[in-house]
């Protein structure tokens, strides 16, 4: 096994220094009965060579695509080629959690840094070191909501969230006897202000909104937080697609009280769903509740500004039971890609980039309208996503796409019932125009539905 | 590492006009501004602006304040710091994996769901235990994921339990768990020897009686949900009592959790399916040597007996095998089936951190079945080989053979007034990261090292030299461990004021 460094004389010399015959004679704390007495019914060890070409064939079962057309939740974005490069130091992917801060100050002073971006992206004052995913983010936000507002048990959840990241919610509400989660409807494919203002009482820590929603709108959170605020509940900005950041204002700017949400575009391939980025950020006056590692400026015995993990009475490894969350291993290294990323394209960077995405969807939506069966659904600013309804048939026109290496938009019905029949489109920098061409022009030989 | 020169905030390096991104020509009419005015971005406070080169020598330069695996010994206890095999770096970068899209139909997919399936084969065969989801991002989320089973279990009996029992010794993640799992703790107390007291246990100090697991099964019974146990334990000793705990608990429909954050020492040995335990998790990021990336991502896949597999989140990965004919090869197909009724929902947005699964199962294949039972002797010798030369030289909690890790405490050190702390701090001056210190709580000052099976012999001797070197120069300079470390690029750091006055981001006033 060539990851051992195993050799008959020096593990002999181990043994002789332990005084067992040999290896087994230390299993002597395991009961003989509680043993498994056979070997694992498994493969024997693979060597690289072997073990590459197998999985390189796994991964050459996947379908490639010359430019996918879907996001919901995982966007195809570029990736500079310094955030591979970086992350393969060994001093970064093989580090533990930074414990002990005289020995993982390059971990600690980049998390700092992250955390003022994150914090300079969303408007907000406080963030950690990184959650799992944007469904675990928006449970995190929503957990925390509760005990910030003291004794209301209510969380609104606007029907724009992404429908994963609402049934993650579901499922972590569910333990919860006394926790309420209820459903906001949309209204022109936004949050119904009606139906929001109607569910609105003293019981509601927290209303989640979309930001851009799944839909590709952006909700006026403005509008949104007068009569939230005025119910005493917090504004919780949900975004799924960190891009949007360039394009419309910091939600802290605009009345939200916390953002959470996926930043996986900054700096990943879409990686079939993760490793991805979890994200949530928080006003100063809320910093004690958030949850997970929080990394803040120190000063050592001489002096000199460190970093260290901080504010850590609210972890888990600490408070137990009656921690803030039960998170300890984050998504660190995702977090540095997403830094490294951000460091890159400075100011001017997200907001070209925002730029272009927001042109290429723009773009595409319009080409797509030029086709007799596509149709415009909704009458809303959007960014680098938008619903058209199609009168053919969604079967009929994946198959034309996939026959030609292209993977189109999502079949909305799938998750809405209500749009049934619309497809959720999505450009970004990545698609040139001759892309958006060819898309077009095999949808146009798409026959027509019967 | 170490670069004694300071490398400064990237803001304080950034200047108007500088930029590391180029973006590319726009071939599509620009975009029509639709955004209502306040919505509009305003700008930025703290994006730095530097050049691609700016930004690589400063991320060089951060990473030589860490040390990592291939810098030496990582003997972190309960964190199994092992190799970080290259090729599974490569395997999960291959753009047939990285391009892939969650929301893609299933059939442009089958080279996913088929790593997937066979990740999940090799799993229930290392646990003996029949059912798996691999959605958990960390093992936190595992235990999360694994004591919602055993609530849905309960409420598809039409019962409702209120506690889960945790021993003294676990992981501060365990009872987080429960609260988040909507339970009361309550806590087990370790014997003698650091195993789960059957009997009730008098401290000696104060003389207050701790109940056993014998008296709280039979005042608690059927309001007992299940008890979440490490195995091996956290002082790396394996509850041998494990079958008589877990038929105790199965006699008032309990059921048991095994934290698998251990679970290195027992890949080929023993298999928690076989030994009573009805749902674990593993920590890939531990056992199967995905790297820890400096704090995750890591996996934390969830096994389960048949009992609990109605319940797994949404979807669970199937295989449908085609007969093909006579003689020939069956013609599989994979897919994500979503209609399980009994589902406790789904767990994660998408289906866990399929990049680190993807080194998983490499590192499956690469070990084999005799790879990896090769590799969990390889990882209980080392610990025992550091437990016999470090003996006498530091105080020994537990003087019995060890699995993959060996706790001693600072009680001879003490003497001197040197404790746990320094005794970590100095051995940054020697080169090494420290091990786990004042984990588990059990033992004072504790000192927990897990060396893991990727050290040879030489590495385990310099390690041990520097350390028995340290226990001499408690004795006879214990200023030199007070002050330490003295070479790191900073010496200690104040967390008291940093915790009280928290400075949390960079503004341009600081």
């Amino acid at each position: 096994m060539r990851y051992l460094p195993s050799s008959p004389i020096e593990d002999q010399a181990l043994l002789d220094t332990i005084g067992v015959p040999n290896a087994e004679a230390l299993l002597v704390g395991i009961p003989e009965p509680l043993r498994l007495h056979r070997e694992l019914d498994l493969p024997t060890q693979g060597s690289e060579q072997e073990v590459a070409w197998q999985m390189m064939n796994l991964a050459n079962k996947n379908m490639r695509f010359c430019a996918q057309f879907l996001g919901a939740g995982a966007y195809d974005h570029f990736v500079p080629s310094a955030i591979d490069a970086m992350i393969s130091r060994q001093e970064w992917f093989t580090a533990y959690t930074p414990y002990q801060p005289e020995i993982s100050q390059g971990t600690l002073q980049h998390i700092f840094e992250y955390q003022t971006l994150i914090c300079d992206l969303t408007g907000l004052e406080v963030t950690n070191a990184s959650l799992y995913d944007g469904g675990t983010a928006c449970v995190e936000a929503a957990l925390m909501a509760v005990r910030v507002a003291k004794k209301r048990n209510t969380v609104l959840v606007s029907r724009g969230l992404h429908p994963m990241y609402r049934d993650v919610l579901k499922t972590n509400f569910a333990p919860h006897d006394g926790l309420n989660l209820v459903e906001v409807d949309l209204k022109d494919g936004v949050t119904d202000l009606a139906d929001l203002q109607a569910k609105l009482n003293g019981d509601v820590a927290a209303v989640l909104v979309g930001y851009p929603n799944f839909l590709g709108v952006v909700e006026d959170l403005t509008a949104l937080a007068g009569p939230i605020h005025a119910a005493g509940a917090l504004l919780v900005s949900v975004t799924q697609e960190a891009f949007a950041f360039g394009w419309f204002e910091a939600p802290g700017k605009v009345g939200a009280d916390m953002a959470c949400g996926e930043a996986m575009s900054l700096g990943n391939k879409p990686n079939y769903g993760g490793p991805f980025l979890g994200f949530l950020a928080v006003k100063d006056a809320h910093k004690r509740e958030i949850p997970g590692r929080v990394v803040g400026q120190a000063k050592d015995l001489e002096g000199r500004t460190g970093y260290v993990l901080t504010l850590t009475a609210r972890e888990q490894h600490i408070r137990r039971d009656k921690a803030t969350s039960n998170i300890c291993s984050n998504q660190g290294l995702v977090a540095l890609r997403a830094n490294i990323f951000m460091q890159l394209a400075g100011p001017k960077g997200l907001r070209g980039l925002a730029e272009q995405n927001a042109a290429k969807a723009q773009y595409l939506r319009q080409r797509l309208l030029e086709l007799p069966d596509m149709e415009p659904m909704l009458d809303q600013p959007f960014f680098n996503e938008f619903v058209l309804r199609y009168t053919g048939d969604y079967a009929a026109l994946q198959e034309a796409c996939l026959k030609e290496s292209l993977l189109p938009g999502l079949d909305l019905g799938r998750f809405y019932p209500e749009y049934a029949g619309c497809i959720l489109w999505c450009a970004t920098e990545l698609h040139t125009r001759q892309m958006i061409e060819s898309l077009v022009e095999i949808l146009a030989r798409v026959p027509a539905a019967v | 590492m170490f670069l004694r020169q300071r490398e400064p905030l990237v803001f304080d390096r950034s200047v108007p006009g500088k930029r590391g991104m180029d973006l590319p020509k726009l071939d599509v009419p620009v975009a029509k501004d639709t955004r209502p005015a306040h919505l509009k971005r305003s700008g930025f406070d703290a994006m730095p602006e530097l050049s691609e080169v700016e930004v690589i020598r400063h991320f060089t330069r951060l990473s030589k304040w860490n040390y990592g695996v291939d810098d030496g010994m990582y003997p972190l206890g309960s964190c199994t710091m092992k190799h970080n095999p290259r090729l599974n770096e490569k395997v999960a970068g291959m753009p047939g994996f990285t391009d892939s899209h969650p929301m893609a139909p299933d059939a442009l997919v089958q080279g996913n769901l088929e790593m997937l399936y066979t990740l999940q084969e090799w799993l229930k065969e290392i646990t003996g235990l029949p059912g798996v989801t691999l959605q958990p991002s960390a093992g936190a989320a595992g235990e999360l994921t694994g004591v919602m089973l055993i609530r849905a279990y309960h409420l598809s009996k039409g019962a409702k339990r209120r506690v889960i029992l945790i021993p003294d010794s676990g992981h501060g993640t365990n009872p987080a768990t429960a609260a988040m799992a909507g339970y009361e703790v309550v806590e087990l107390p370790s014997g003698p020897d650091g195993t789960i007291s059957f009997d009730d246990v008098t401290d000696p100090v104060n003389g207050k009686v701790r109940k056993g697991l014998k008296t709280l099964v039979s005042e608690l019974g059927h309001e007992i949900a299940g008890a979440m146990i490490t195995n091996p334990n956290t002082i790396g000793v394996f509850e041998y009592r494990f079958k008589e705990i877990s038929d105790l608990l199965h006699s008032v429909d309990a059921l048991v959790y095994m934290d698998g954050a251990n679970m290195n020492a027992l890949v080929g040995v023993a298999r928690p399916g076989d030994f009573g335990v009805d749902v674990m998790h593993l920590n890939l990021h531990k056992t199967m040597s995905t790297p820890h990336g400096g704090g995750g991502p890591g996996a934390g896949p969830v096994c389960c007996g048949a009992n609990l597999m109605p319940f797994l989140p949404v979807p669970v990965v199937m295989r449908d095998t085609v007969k093909v004919g006579e003689g020939e090869v069956p013609k599989h197909s994979y897919r994500m089936d979503w209609d399980q009724p009994q589902s406790i929902g789904k767990v994660h947005t998408f289906y866990g951190n399929f990049g680190i699964l993807v080194r998983a199962l490499t590192y499956c294949l690469s070990h084999g079945s005799d790879g990896l039972k090769a590799a969990t002797m390889r990882a209980i010798v080392n610990a025992n080989y550091i437990r016999t030369r470090l003996k006498g030289a530091y105080a020994l909690h537990i003087d019995s053979p060890t699995l993959h890790e060996v706790v001693f405490s600072d009680t001879i050190q003490a003497k001197h007034d040197v404790h746990t702390l320094d005794i970590a701090k100095r051995l940054i001056d020697h080169g090494y990261h420290p091990p786990t210190i004042y984990f588990p709580l059990i033992v004072p000052g504790a000192l927990m090292i897990e060396p893991t099976e990727s050290e040879g012999k030489d590495e385990l001797d310099a390690f041990c030299d520097t350390m028995l070197q340290i226990a001499k120069e408690a004795e006879e300079n214990p200023d030199l461990l007070h002050q330490a470390p003295m070479l790191a690029p900073l010496r200690r750091l104040d967390e008291t004021t940093a915790a009280r006055k928290p400075v949390l981001r960079w503004t341009k006033a600081l």
